[in-house]
């Protein structure tokens, strides 16, 4: 059966699917355009693992249902060739050598024998661990261990690939190497789905971000526009205490401002942020009240989460 | 696609060495162990240790013991008296003793066996000896005996009675039965025990090939996996592949031995042992493949295979002979693959024949290696979706 073409590289419509009265995926929509990189962030539990595997065909849905290129990933083999997966852990086999490896993914996702040898030097080359093609798995730092699952995602040349968590435990240099091949493989018009829920290091290299919360998709757009319709001019403003004290409340909560890390720090974002600053370091003074840190900064990622999910007003 | 599977798992095993010792080593010497216990016993060389104490000090006991000593092979250890004697044999130093009290020509008792009561075979085996001794080496001790039994009855006069003592000593009678083996020769037993030891051994070495399933789930190998372009079929198909060949080879390093060492005659009918090897090794894969799919984790799957593996080789005649067993249970061994490998050997290797039973044999390890083999797909294609 030849793969039909379509816009969409990755198409999910209504995804459903609960763990008894839970549900891990709930009426998802998502679709993912070829060259394009999603990034789905969200917190731990939130559902975005339970996508990655509804999107390669490894979970069956209860609702609704995932296209790749036009096929259903879980019956269609033939599609199936067309995804890469770099799982959070390090999915490979530790016995063997990183050449190895991916040799073994590459014949498994069919790649020609003849053509073997240069897709497992290519995949070595993109992501940097060429200098440890002889090495075992089991030999090896963390380090060169995921790039070598990154390259074993990519060996086959999928026009999906999805990676979960990819920043997770990174060294500067090998997040570097990522974002190149991310870049690289962009240009190529692979469709990229980056799961994380770091939402800082994986936007940066994302088009278009989606916030996953309790199995739905909240919100989804591009970075800049989705802050935008977040926030609007408003500005986050963070206040550290020397220590918690009941008198702040009605002068930090009156202002939007929530309390976390058991009420020594609060924040929020606000409009006008520096006069707002200016009062509020007043009104700490007139009751005694030490201040450590007053910082007012364009809203992140995580106050992104935070509003997506109502757990922040903006 | 299988060929794949088939070679990441040789790798596997090749650079784990001591995973190559357990495989390789171990089994034969297991088989080893049990060959020489229970071949002894069925071939009629119970090596005994006794204690001998000899009071009489005589010609005749001296000569007793000595004969005693070559048939016991040096086995036989003289001690200074009875209570030594009782002391060595309840510390399980000795499997059994020897007292010699008297004229042994003249008393009506001069020998005395002391046996533990957890040791009879012992004892019956150090009587037979001393019979054997006494009529090999001093038939005229037996002659003089016999003559002081029947000279009160026969009223005889000294003269006759210094003729008699005198005569020679090939007299005494033949015994009225003769001894005739029935069945093939060589030793049952230890192609009995090749094949136990090597059912046993194969379930356990397909069982941790097969875990490995469960270490790629836990790792996120499976998801990868699963994107593979055949699915989940050639996946466990190259898996089963491999431990069937693991297992053939392992029966076979196991059989050699049996081969060098008990002249087990491997050769003769090779071909039907090998199809008889490529079976059980099968079967062992199907089940350990069941078993290790039906399991989420190692912690679970270890002791669940430990307790069945056990407890069908128990049951299937792998620790104990068969036909040590009450009929009930050698009629549940049926149910085992265990009782069909070892019936299939010995038929196939001792009887030198292939026969309905060794079809049969055949037939139920390949329907348990299918049913695994099944078992498994449907579990791992359900854990899948």
């Amino acid at each position: 059966m030849a793969v039909e073409h379509t816009e969409a590289v990755l198409r999910l419509a209504k995804a459903t699917r609960r763990y008894g009265n839970r549900a891990a995926l709930d009426q998802v929509d998502l679709e993912l355009e070829e060259g394009e990189v999603y990034a789905l962030i969200g917190r731990n539990g939130a559902g975005k693992s339970t996508l990655a595997k509804a999107a390669i065909g490894a979970l069956a849905l209860d609702e609704g249902s995932v296209r790749v290129l036009g096929a259903d990933p879980s019956r269609d083999r033939y599609v199936r060739r067309e995804i890469g997966v770099a799982p959070q852990e390090i999915a490979l086999y530790l016995h063997l050598t990183v050449a190895e490896n991916l040799g073994v993914f590459a014949a498994l996702a069919g790649v020609p024998r003849a053509e073997r040898i240069g897709a497992v030097a290519r995949a070595m080359e993109e992501t940097v661990c060429a200098e440890r093609a002889g090495e075992r798995l089991d030999h090896l730092s963390s380090g060169w261990r995921r790039r070598a699952n990154l390259a074993a995602a990519i060996v086959h040349r999928p026009r999906l690939l999805v990676l979960d968590e990819p920043t997770e435990g990174l060294d500067t240099e090998t997040w570097l190497i990522l974002r190149r091949l991310i870049d690289r493989l962009r240009a190529d018009r692979t469709a990229i789905l980056l799961i994380s829920h770091n939402a800082e290091d994986v936007t940066v290299l994302a088009d278009r971000l989606g916030v996953m919360e309790a199995g739905r998709l909240m919100i989804e757009g591009r970075p800049a526009e989705l802050m935008a319709r977040a926030f609007g001019g408003r500005t986050e403003l963070v206040v550290r205490l020397s220590a918690a004290a009941p008198s702040v409340e009605p002068i930090l909560a009156a202002r939007g401002l929530a309390p976390s890390d058991q009420g020594l720090c609060w924040s929020g974002t606000v409009a006008d942020a520096l006069a707002q600053a200016r009062e509020i370091e007043m009104a700490l003074r007139s009751v005694d009240v030490e201040l450590r840190e007053l910082a007012v900064h364009p809203p992140g990622l995580d106050a992104l989460i935070g509003w997506a999910t109502g757990s922040i007003a903006a | 696609m299988i060929l794949v599977m088939v070679r990441v798992m040789a790798l596997g095993l090749w650079r784990d060495r001591a995973g190559l010792v357990l495989v390789f080593v171990l089994p034969p010497l297991v088989f080893i162990v049990f060959a020489s216990v229970f071949s002894a016993g069925a071939s009629g060389r119970l090596d005994i240790r006794a204690g001998v104490v000899d009071q009489a000090d005589s010609v005749d006991s001296r000569r007793l013991v000595s004969s005693l000593q070559r048939g016991l092979n040096g086995r036989l250890i003289r001690l200074p008296d009875v209570a030594a004697l009782e002391d060595a044999i309840e510390s399980g130093e000795m499997d059994a003793g020897l007292v010699l009290r008297g004229d042994l020509a003249n008393s009506p008792t001069p020998v005395t066996v002391l046996i533990h009561p957890g040791r009879q075979a012992a004892g019956e085996v150090l009587t037979a000896q001393v019979n054997g001794a006494a009529g090999r080496d001093l038939p005229d001790l037996m002659l003089r005996r016999e003559v002081a039994r029947l000279d009160p009855i026969l009223a005889l006069t000294p003269d006759q009675v210094r003729r008699a003592n005198g005569a020679p000593f090939g007299i005494a009678s033949l015994p009225p039965f003769a001894a005739q083996r029935i069945l093939p020769g060589g030793d049952p037993l230890v192609i009995y025990y090749a094949g136990a030891v090597s059912i046993l051994f194969l379930m356990f070495t397909a069982m941790q090939g097969a875990m490995s399933l469960i270490d790629e789930r836990r790792a996120g190998l499976w998801l990868r996996l699963g994107l593979s372009a055949g699915g989940v079929a050639p996946l466990l198909g190259g898996r089963m592949l491999w431990l069937i060949a693991l297992g053939v080879i392992q029966a076979l390093v196991l059989f050699l031995v049996a081969a060098v060492v008990y002249d087990v005659p491997l050769l003769t009918n090779f071909a039907a042992w090998s199809a008889t090897a490529v079976c059980a090794a099968a079967a062992s894969a199907g089940i350990a493949l069941a078993l290790s799919a039906a399991c989420q984790t190692r912690e679970q799957a270890q002791p669940i295979s430990t307790f069945t593996f056990l407890i069908l080789a128990a049951i299937g005649g792998s620790m104990a002979p068969r036909f040590l067993m009450p009929g009930a249970l050698r009629k549940l061994g049926w149910l085992t693959p265990h009782t069909w490998v070892i019936e299939a050997y010995q038929t196939v290797l001792w009887r030198g024949l292939v026969n309905t039973t060794v079809f049969e044999a055949w037939t139920v390890l390949a329907s348990f290696a299918v049913a695994g083999f099944l078992a498994a797909l449907w579990i791992e294609g359900q854990r899948r979706l």
